[in-house]
C-alpha cells in the first residue's frame, strides 16, 4: 500500500470545495489550512487564463518533516500516510522550515503541528480523504500508488503529471495532471497586495521582480502578468529566540571549548575558571530557556528527552545540551571545589568535543531544514565555528596576562575567519536554488540587509576588530555578541520570507 | 493562551504521557447526554466505544476506498474521531439526508448527527442524490457554520421603538402567529392585494405557493427580475418554457453566456456534467466581458463588449445557414414557419426578405431566414463585440460540429445586464433550433421537462385579484413581479398590509436601496413587516417582527430541479427532529428540535392560515385541515405521505421493495429518482381532435399539435410550435423586426452610451463568486475567510490611465451616486469594463448586532436631507470573542463595498428585467475624505431615472389587444383567474 494523491489541473475549476470540506472534516481554524485552491492569472487580455492548484502536503516518499521531528510526532504510516499525532508535539515548528511546500502550520488551540494527513481516520475505515469525496470536478484523487489498476496508478501512467519542487528530493506523492509552470513554482509570483476577493495579510517580500518560471523572461508576455489571485497566507515561525539562542549557546559552548582546550594545552588562571566558567554555565541555562521558551508547548520540553527520534537535529541537539550542561556544571563544581585537581584533564578532554559541538550542531540543525535553502549552505558549519570559537574566548579577552592576551588573538582570528567565511560563503559562491538566491537577496539587499550589513558585518565584526585593536576587549565583545545577534536574526528571518507555495 | 499559563496547563499532561498514563483529553470533553447547543455553543459529541466496521472488509474487499459509508448503515455509522487522531476516539452518528439551503440548486447532504447529543458533527453530501451525486460545492460543508454561528437569531424577535432603531424584545411563537394572523384576516376581510410574501430563493417548489392560493391574495412577489427575467422571456417567448436544460454531459458543444463552473443555477451539478462533456470532447465556448473561472477553463472564451451578444449568436446562426449547416428537419417539423411567413409582412419591411415572405413553402422561409441574418457577418460582429473575428469564427465552427448536440444556457449575465437582454436568449436558443439540438440527447431542454412538481393532498383555486404593485399595466409581458421597483411604485401610491420577506435581503440585493430604506420605515406603506430569516440581514432591521427560520438541516422542503437530462425530487429535512423520532422521541413542532426556537415556515404557514381563519369563514382554514384528523391542522407528516404516495411515479413501489412506506422511504434517503433520462417530449402523441387550424384540443384546452398528420405534444405556445416570429410581442405592441423576431437592440450600456475618451467606464457589478451566494452565505466563516471583499476589477490599461494600483483606492460615480472601492489591476478583464462582484459589501447598523461580525462592515446611515442619503463604515470584520473560538481568530478587516445602493433602477420595457449594468460615468482615484466603503447617492434622481426608464414601456392600458393586462399564455408563479386579468374598464378581456 502505497497512497497518493493526483490532482487534475484540467478538472479543477477553483471552487475551493475542498478547502471548506477538509476544514469540516477536521475542525480546521480559520487563519491555518491543511489544503487550498492557489489560483495564478498569467498571461494578457484577451490571451489570459487563470490557474487553479490545490495545494498542500505531498505525502513525500521522503519527508523532511518526518526527518526533523525530535519526537516522532510528524511520521510515516506504512501506507504512506505522512501523518502526525498532535499529543506528541512540542511545538518546535522545526517541520514547518523543513517542509518545502509550506504544507504544515501550528494548530492555534493545541499550538501543535498539523497539515493534512490523508485523513487518516477515514482511511482506516475505508473511506476516501473528505476533500476526494466533495469534490464536483472529480479532480482529486487518492489511492494505491503501487496498485496498478488504481485511478491514481492509472492517472501517473497514462498522463502528463509533475511534481512540485523535485529539486528538494522529497519524492511528492501528490501529482498534478498538466501541472502548471507558474502555480507549481512558489518563487514565479508573490502575493501583492491583494487578492482577486481576499485581504493579503502580508505581501510577499520582494526586491527584484521575480523570475518568471515557466514562462520566457522578458518581453511583453512575460511583463504583462503573472498574478496570484489565491492562496494561502503562513505565519512566520521562528522569530528572535532563536537567534539569541544561537548567541547565547556560542558563549557557553565556545566558552567552555576554550576553558577546555586551555585547560588541555596549557594553564588556565583560577579567575577564568571560576568568573569564566560561571558565565558559561549562566549562558547555557539562558540557551535552555531561550530554546523551551520558544516551543509552543514548553510544557513538553522533556518530550526532547524521553521521546527522541535520532535522525532529528533537534532531538540530538537536546541530548548534546543536556549531555554539555552536565558536563560543564560538573566540571565547573569540581572545580570550584578541588580547583585544578587531577579529575581537570579527564574533565576537559570530555567539555572540549562536547562543547564545541554544542556551539556548532545549529548549522546541521538548519540544514536539516529542507525549506529554508540558505540554511543549507556548506558554509555554515565553518561560520558557526568560527562564530563559536570567537564569542567562546572574547570574555577571556577580558582577563589580564598572557591568557587574556591569547583570548584576545582567538577572538580576532575567528571573527576575522567568521567575516570571511560570510563573505566568501554568502557573496562569493553563487547558491544553488532559485529559493536560496531570493533569501540571500532579502537578506544583502532587501529588509534585512540593515541587520545584514550594519549589525551582522560592521558591528559584528568589523567595529570589534577595531575595538580590540584599540585595546578595548569589553567593548568589542559587547559589539560582536549584538552584531552577532542581528547577523543571525537576519539569517534566520530572510528565508523565511521566500515563499514555499 | 499565555505562555506561562500553556506552560502550567501541559505539565500534567506530559508527566502523566512520561509515566505512561493515559492522556487526559482537555481539548473536548466527552459529553454523555443530549444537547442542544447551536448559536449558544459549539457542538460536543459522545465518546461510545465500541470500533468502526472497515469498508474495506464489507464493501470493497479490494482494498479499495469508498466514497461513502452504504446507506444500510447510515442509521448507525461509527468513525473515528478526526480531532484526536491519531487516538483512536470512535464517534457514533445517525446519518440523516437533507438538501442544502445556499444555492437553489438542492444538492444533496448528509447530516452526522451524534447518536447521544443529537448535534451535527458534519455535512457531507448524499450519494444516492442524482442531481449532485454526492458532491458539493465549497457551501455544502458550509452548512455546519450556519448551524452553529454564534450569532444567529434563536427566538422570534419583536421591534421595540422605532421602525429601523434596532431594539428588539424576545418573543413567542404564540404572540408572533396571534399577532401577524390578525393583521392577515383584518386585510383580507377588507382586500385582496394587502399581503405580500416576498420571496428571493424559494428553496422549494409548491409549498408556501399554495398558501398564498389559499390566502385567497394576488400575494406572491419574487426576485425573478433582478435575476433570471429577461432569459426567461427570451425562452418563453420561443417555447413556452422559460428556463433553459442543457444536457451537457452528452454534448458536443457547450455555449455559455454564464459562469457555470463556479456559480448559477445549478453550479455543482452543472458543473459536474459540463466537465464531463468537456473531458468526452465537448468543446466549451463562453461570453463573458470578464474572465471568469468557467471562461479561463473555455476552449473559447468570447470576451464581449455587453450589449453585443446576441450580434455575436447572430453571426453564428448566420454562419449556420449560409453553410447549410442546419437541421432542416427539426425546422420544418417544429418550427412556426408558417406564421412567420404569415405574420413577417407586418414587422420586416426588408424587401430582401420580404420577396421570399410572399411564398408559403418551408423553403421560401428558408431563404427568407437567410436573407433576414445576411448582414451578421464575422466581421460585424467582431467590430461590435471588440473581439478578435477568428474566435468568433472558431466559436461558430464548434457550434455548426456539434450537430444536434449544443447544450447552450444563458440565464443572468448579459441577459439581464443589458437593456433588451431577453433577445440574448432568444438568439441564443435561435442556435438550438437552427441546430436541432432541442430536447435531444446533448442538446437543451426546457426545465419543465428535468423537472417534477408533485400535487399536494388539496389545491386551492387561483385567487380572483390583480394587484398592481406586483405587474403594473406598463409590463404586460414582465416574466414576472416588477419586485425591484415596489418602492418606486409605493412612491406613487399604494400600501401593504402585511409584508412577508423570505430570504430575501432587497435593502441589500436590490439596486437603489436607499429607496427601500425610506419606503420600509414608512408605516402608511408597510403596515407590518416580518421578516422570516436563518440570520440577520440589513432587510431584516427593519422588520416589526424578525422569525427564526431554519437552514438546511432545520425544515421540510421538497424540491426539484432541472440539473440535467431526468427527472428528481429532493426531500430537505429537520435532522435533528429526524433523528430524535429515529431514536423514538415525538416532536410535535420542528422549533423543539432545532436550535432555540428556530422554526421552518411549513409548518409556520399551517398555523399561521389557521389562525387567519379560526371559524373557517374566510374558506383558507379547510385548506390546511387534517384529511384524517377534522378539525385538526396538518401535519408535516401527513402532508408529505400523501405527496410520497400518491404524486410521484414509482416512489412507492421502491419503498415496498425495500419493506418501508414511502415517507419512511424518502427520510431514510432524502431523494427519488423519477426518470432516468427524457428527451423530445415535444414528440409525443397528443390525444384530442385536431381542429382545422392543425391545433389539437382536449376538453376545451389546446394540448398539441398536428405535424406531418400525427397529433404531437409540441410546446406550450400558441401555436404548439417554435415561435421564431413572436406574434404575442406583435400583438401586445412591439410590432417591429427588432422585437419580433430574435435581433440585437441597442443595450443602454452600448459604445454609444459610455464616452470612454471622457473616462466613462462599464460597471459590471453582476458577477458571482463560487463560494458565496449573495447575502444568505454570509454567515459561514469558512467561505468569508476565503472571500471577503469585492474590489474592483480594471484592466491595466485602465489603470495606468487613472493611475492606479492593486490596493488603492478609486472612486465610482454611478447615474444616482458614487462608492469608494479598492483595485485589482487584472489582465483578466476588458478594456473600459469595472468589474466589482456584487456579493459582497454587507453591513450592519449596531456594533454586535444586526449581521455577524466577520462578514458586515459596522456602518452608519447618513440622511443629508432632501432625498440625499449615503453610508459610512465605521469598522470592518474584526476579532471578537464569542463560544466559537474561531470568532477570535478573524483576521480580514475589508468586507467589501455596497455598490448596489449606486445603481439606479433599469427595468426593461418589455421582460421587466433590471438590467444590471451600470454607466461609470466618472471613475477616478479617490481624495484623501474618500473612505474606503462609503456611498452617497440622491434619491431624488433615482427616481428621475425610474421615470426615464418607466417612460420606455408600452403599457397594457395603450396596447393591450384584448383589453386583458397579460397575454394570458405566459406564465405568472400564481396565475390568477381569468377574470383578474381583465383591465379596469376595459369589458373585450
Amino acid at each position: 500500500m502505497n497512497l497518493g494523491f493526483v490532482i487534475d489541473t484540467t478538472a479543477c475549476i477553483g471552487c475551493h470545495a475542498c478547502s471548506t470540506a477538509c476544514k469540516s472534516e477536521n475542525e480546521v481554524p480559520l487563519g491555518v489550512n491543511r489544503t487550498w485552491v492557489k489560483s495564478v492569472e498569467v498571461g494578457r487580455f484577451p490571451d489570459v487564463r487563470r490557474s487553479f492548484q490545490v495545494t498542500r502536503c505531498n505525502h513525500c516518499a521522503n519527508p523532511p518533516c518526518v526527518a526533523i521531528c525530535p519526537t516522532g510526532a510528524m511520521h510515516q504510516r506504512p501506507d504512506g500516510i505522512v501523518d502526525f499525532a498532535s499529543d506528541a508535539c512540542i511545538g518546535c515548528k522545526g517541520c514547518t522550515q523543513a517542509c518545502p511546500y509550506d504544507a504544515i502550520h501550528m494548530e492555534p488551540e493545541s499550538h501543535t503541528a498539523a497539515k493534512c494527513n490523508f485523513c487518516a481516520h477515514r482511511v482506516d475505515v475505508g473511506l476516501e480523504p473528505a476533500c476526494v469525496v466533495v469534490c464536483p470536478a472529480h479532480a482529486i484523487l487518492a489511492g494505491d500508488l503501487d496498485d496498478p489498476a488504481s485511478e491514481v496508478a492509472q492517472a501517473v501512467a497514462r498522463r502528463d503529471v509533475s511534481v512540485r519542487r523535485p529539486e528538494q528530493g522529497t519524492a511528492p506523492k501528490l501529482f498534478y495532471v498538466d501541472g502548471h509552470a507558474p502555480s507549481l513554482h512558489p518563487t514565479a509570483a508573490g502575493h501583492g497586495r491583494s487578492f482577486s476577493a481576499a485581504e493579503v495579510r502580508a505581501p510577499t517580500a520582494v526586491v527584484e521582480a521575480p523570475q518568471a518560471q515557466g514562462l520566457p523572461a522578458g518581453g511583453p508576455i512575460a511583463a504583462a502578468m503573472i498574478r496570484v489571485s489565491y492562496g494561502a497566507q503562513h505565519d512566520v515561525q521562528w522569530h528572535w529566540p532563536i537567534p539569541a539562542y544561537l548567541i547565547t549557546k556560542h558563549l557557553a559552548g565556545g566558552g567552555f571549548f576554550f576553558l577546555a582546550v586551555a585547560a588541555l594545552v596549557g594553564r588556565v588562571p583560577a579567575a577564568a575558571m571560576t568568573w569564566g566558567g560561571l558565565f558559561g554555565l549562566v549562558m547555557t541555562f539562558v540557551t535552555l530557556g531561550l530554546l523551551v521558551y520558544d516551543l509552543d508547548r514548553p510544557d513538553r520540553f522533556l518530550y526532547l528527552l524521553t521521546r527522541p527520534q535520532w535522525r532529528s537535529w533537534i532531538a540530538r541537539a537536546a541530548w548534546l545540551l543536556t549531555a554539555f550542561t552536565a558536563l560543564a556544571v560538573a566540571w565547573w563544581t569540581v572545580e570550584l571545589v578541588a580547583p585544578a585537581s587531577a579529575l581537570r584533564p579527564l574533565f576537559a578532554a570530555l567539555v572540549a568535543p562536547v562543547a564545541l559541538l554544542t556551539s556548532i550542531y545549529s548549522a546541521f540543525l538548519l540544514a536539516q531544514a529542507e525549506g529554508r535553502d540558505l540554511w543549507q549552505s556548506a558554509h555554515l558549519p565553518v561560520l558557526m565555528t568560527a562564530q563559536g570559537v570567537a564569542l567562546g574566548a572574547a570574555p577571556f579577552a577580558l582577563l589580564p596576562g598572557p591568557f587574556g592576551e591569547v583570548a584576545q588573538t582567538t577572538f580576532g582570528v575567528g571573527l576575522l575567519v567568521s567575516l570571511l567565511v560570510t563573505l566568501v560563503g554568502d557573496l562569493g559562491v553563487p547558491h544553488a536554488t532559485d529559493s536560496a538566491r531570493r533569501a540571500l537577496v532579502l537578506m544583502t539587499r532587501g529588509p534585512w540587509a540593515r541587520e545584514y550589513w550594519l549589525g551582522g558585518i560592521f558591528t559584528g565584526h568589523l567595529l570589534p576588530l577595531g575595538l580590540l585593536a584599540a585595546g578595548l576587549p569589553g567593548p568589542a565583545l559587547a559589539a560582536a555578541a549584538v552584531g552577532l545577534f542581528f547577523q543571525a536574526h537576519a539569517l534566520v528571518m530572510a528565508p523565511q520570507a521566500v515563499p514555499n507555495s | 493562551m499565555g505562555f506561562s499559563h500553556r506552560l502550567a496547563v501541559g505539565v500534567a499532561d506530559s508527566l502523566a504521557r512520561i509515566l505512561g498514563l493515559p492522556p487526559s483529553r482537555s481539548l473536548r470533553t466527552p459529553a454523555t447526554a443530549e444537547t442542544n447547543a447551536a448559536g449558544t455553543a459549539m457542538p460536543t459529541f459522545s465518546e461510545p466505544g465500541g470500533e468502526p466496521v472497515r469498508l474495506t472488509h464489507v464493501q470493497h474487499p479490494d482494498g479499495r476506498l469508498s466514497s461513502y459509508p452504504p446507506p444500510e448503515r447510515w442509521e448507525d455509522w461509527t468513525e473515528w474521531d478526526s480531532k484526536a487522531w491519531p487516538t483512536r476516539v470512535a464517534r457514533r452518528y445517525t446519518l440523516v439526508p437533507t438538501i442544502c439551503f445556499n444555492c437553489e440548486a438542492a444538492c444533496g447532504l448528509l447530516a452526522y448527527v451524534d447518536k447521544t447529543t443529537l448535534e451535527v458533527r458534519k455535512f457531507e453530501g448524499n450519494p444516492v442524490h442524482p442531481g449532485s451525486r454526492g458532491r458539493n460545492c465549497a457551501k455544502g460543508p458550509a452548512t455546519h457554520n450556519q448551524t452553529y454561528d454564534p450569532e444567529r437569531i434563536l427566538y422570534p424577535l419583536k421591534r421595540v421603538g422605532r421602525r429601523g432603531e434596532g431594539r428588539w424584545r424576545r418573543a413567542t411563537w404564540e404572540e408572533a402567529l396571534d399577532e401577524i394572523s390578525a393583521k392577515m384576516r383584518d386585510s383580507r376581510q377588507r382586500r385582496r392585494d394587502g399581503i405580500m410574501y416576498h420571496v428571493g430563493r424559494p428553496g422549494e417548489d409548491h409549498y408556501t405557493n399554495r398558501c398564498i392560493t389559499a390566502w385567497g391574495v394576488d400575494g406572491h412577489n419574487s426576485h425573478t427580475n433582478v435575476c433570471s427575467a429577461a432569459a426567461r422571456t427570451g425562452y418563453a417567448l420561443w417555447s413556452g418554457f422559460d428556463r433553459p436544460s442543457p444536457d451537457y454531459a452528452n454534448a458536443r458543444c457547450i455555449l455559455l453566456i454564464s459562469s457555470h463552473l463556479e456559480t448559477g443555477h445549478y453550479f455543482n451539478p452543472h458543473a459536474q456534467r459540463i466537465l464531463e462533456g468537456k473531458k468526452a470532447g465537448a468543446k466549451l465556448i463562453v461570453m463573458d466581458p470578464r474572465l471568469s473561472n468557467t471562461a479561463s477553463k473555455a476552449d473559447t472564451w468570447l470576451p464581449t463588449w455587453p450589449g453585443s451578444e446576441t450580434t455575436v449568436l447572430l453571426a453564428i446562426a448566420r454562419h449556420l445557414l449560409v453553410t447549410g449547416q442546419i437541421h432542416r428537419e427539426f425546422l420544418r417539423r417544429w418550427v412556426d414557419w408558417r406564421g412567420f411567413l404569415q405574420h413577417a409582412p407586418r414587422v420586416i419591411s426588408d424587401p430582401e426578405v420580404l420577396q421570399h415572405v410572399r411564398g408559403s413553402t418551408f423553403e421560401d422561409f428558408e431563404r427568407a431566414l437567410v436573407a433576414l441574418y445576411r448582414d451578421f457577418t464575422f466581421e460585424r460582429a467582431a467590430a461590435e463585440s471588440q473581439v478578435d473575428e477568428a474566435r468568433i469564427r472558431e466559436a461558430a465552427e464548434a457550434v455548426a460540429r456539434a450537430g444536434d448536440r449544443l447544450a447552450a444556457h444563458v440565464w443572468r449575465a448579459a441577459s439581464i445586464g443589458n437593456r433588451g437582454g431577453w433577445q440574448v436568449a432568444r438568439a441564443m436558443f435561435l442556435l438550438n433550433v437552427l441546430t436541432g439540438s432541442v430536447g435531444t440527447r446533448g442538446g437543451t431542454s426546457g426545465a419543465d421537462w428535468n423537472k417534477h412538481v408533485p400535487r399536494p393532498f388539496s389545491s386551492p383555486p387561483p385567487n380572483e385579484a390583480w394587484s398592481d404593485l406586483q405587474l403594473p399595466p406598463e409590463w404586460p409581458l414582465a416574466h414576472f413581479e416588477m419586485s425591484f421597483l415596489l418602492p418606486h411604485l409605493l412612491a406613487d401610491g399604494g400600501s401593504v398590509d402585511v409584508y412577508f420577506t423570505r430570504v430575501y435581503n432587497p435593502v441589500w440585493t436590490n439596486p437603489d436601496g436607499f429607496m427601500w430604506v425610506e419606503a420600509l420605515q414608512d408605516e402608511a406603506k408597510f403596515g407590518c413587516t416580518v421578516a422570516l430569516t436563518p440570520t440577520w440581514n440589513e432587510t431584516a432591521w427593519f422588520a416589526d417582527w424578525v422569525l427564526p427560520m431554519g437552514h438546511a438541516g432545520e425544515r421540510h422542503d421538497l424540491m426539484s430541479q432541472e440539473t440535467h437530462s431526468g427527472q428528481w425530487v429532493g426531500f430537505r429535512q429537520p435532522v435533528r427532529r429526524v433523528a430524535m423520532e429515529r431514536a423514538g422521541r415525538k416532536v410535535r413542532y420542528t422549533w423543539e428540535a432545532n436550535p432555540g426556537e428556530v422554526w421552518e415556515e411549513a409548518e409556520f404557514w399551517v398555523e399561521l392560515s389557521w389562525r387567519m381563519d379560526p371559524d373557517g369563514s374566510l374558506g383558507i382554514r379547510r385548506w390546511f385541515e387534517s384529511p384524517a384528523r377534522p378539525g385538526e391542522p396538518i401535519s408535516q407528516d401527513e402532508y408529505w405521505s400523501y405527496i410520497f404516495e400518491n404524486s410521484i411515479p414509482g416512489l412507492p413501489e421502491a419503498a415496498r421493495a425495500e419493506g418501508l412506506t414511502p415517507l419512511q422511504y424518502m427520510r431514510r434517503y432524502g431523494c427519488f429518482e423519477v426518470k432516468r433520462e427524457v428527451l423530445t417530449p415535444y414528440e409525443q402523441a397528443a390525444a384530442g381532435e385536431v381542429g382545422v387550424d392543425g391545433l389539437v384540443r382536449a376538453g376545451g384546452q389546446v394540448v398539441g399539435v398536428e405535424v406531418d398528420g400525427a397529433p404531437k405534444v409540441g410546446f406550450a405556445t400558441p401555436s404548439r410550435r417554435l415561435e421564431l416570429l413572436s406574434t404575442t410581442l406583435v400583438d401586445w405592441g412591439w410590432a417591429e423586426r427588432d422585437y419580433a423576431v430574435p435581433w440585437p437592440l441597442e443595450s443602454h450600456v452600448s459604445p454609444r452610451h459610455i464616452d470612454r475618451a471622457r473616462g466613462e467606464m462599464l460597471l459590471l457589478p453582476n458577477f458571482r463568486l463560487p463560494t458565496l451566494i449573495h447575502t444568505r452565505s454570509a454567515n459561514a466563516k469558512w467561505l468569508y475567510e476565503i472571500s471577503h471583499h469585492n474590489p474592483a476589477w480594471l484592466h491595466p490599461s485602465d489603470a495606468a490611465r487613472l493611475g492606479v494600483e492593486t490596493g488603492d483606492l478609486v472612486r465610482v460615480d454611478t447615474e444616482i451616486g458614487w462608492f469608494v472601492d479598492r483595485v485589482w489591476v487584472t489582465e483578466g478583464i476588458k478594456p473600459g469594463v469595472l468589474a466589482v462582484s456584487h456579493h459582497l459589501g454587507r453591513w450592519r447598523l449596531a456594533d454586535g448586532e444586526g449581521g455577524n461580525r466577520f462578514s458586515t462592515a459596522h456602518a452608519e446611515l447618513l440622511d443629508e436631507g432632501d432625498g440625499r442619503r449615503g453610508l459610512r463604515l465605521r469598522g470592518g470584520a474584526a476579532a471578537y470573542p464569542s463560544v466559537d473560538p474561531d470568532t477570535s481568530r478573524v483576521w480580514w478587516e475589508n468586507v467589501g463595498v455596497h455598490q448596489n445602493l449606486t445603481h439606479a433602477v433599469h427595468p426593461d420595457p418589455v421582460s421587466g428585467a433590471h438590467c444590471w449594468l451600470q454607466r461609470a460615468v466618472g471613475v477616478r482615484r479617490a481624495t484623501a475624505e474618500e473612505r474606503y466603503g462609503e456611498v452617497h447617492v440622491d434619491t431624488r434622481r433615482s427616481m428621475e431615472v425610474y421615470r426615464a426608464w418607466r417612460a420606455l414601456t408600452r403599457s397594457a392600458v395603450d396596447h393591450s389587444p384584448d383589453g386583458t393586462r397579460r397575454p394570458y399564455w405566459l406564465r405568472r408563479p400564481l396565475k390568477p383567474t381569468k377574470a383578474a386579468y381583465r383591465l379596469p374598464g376595459r369589458e373585450d378581456g
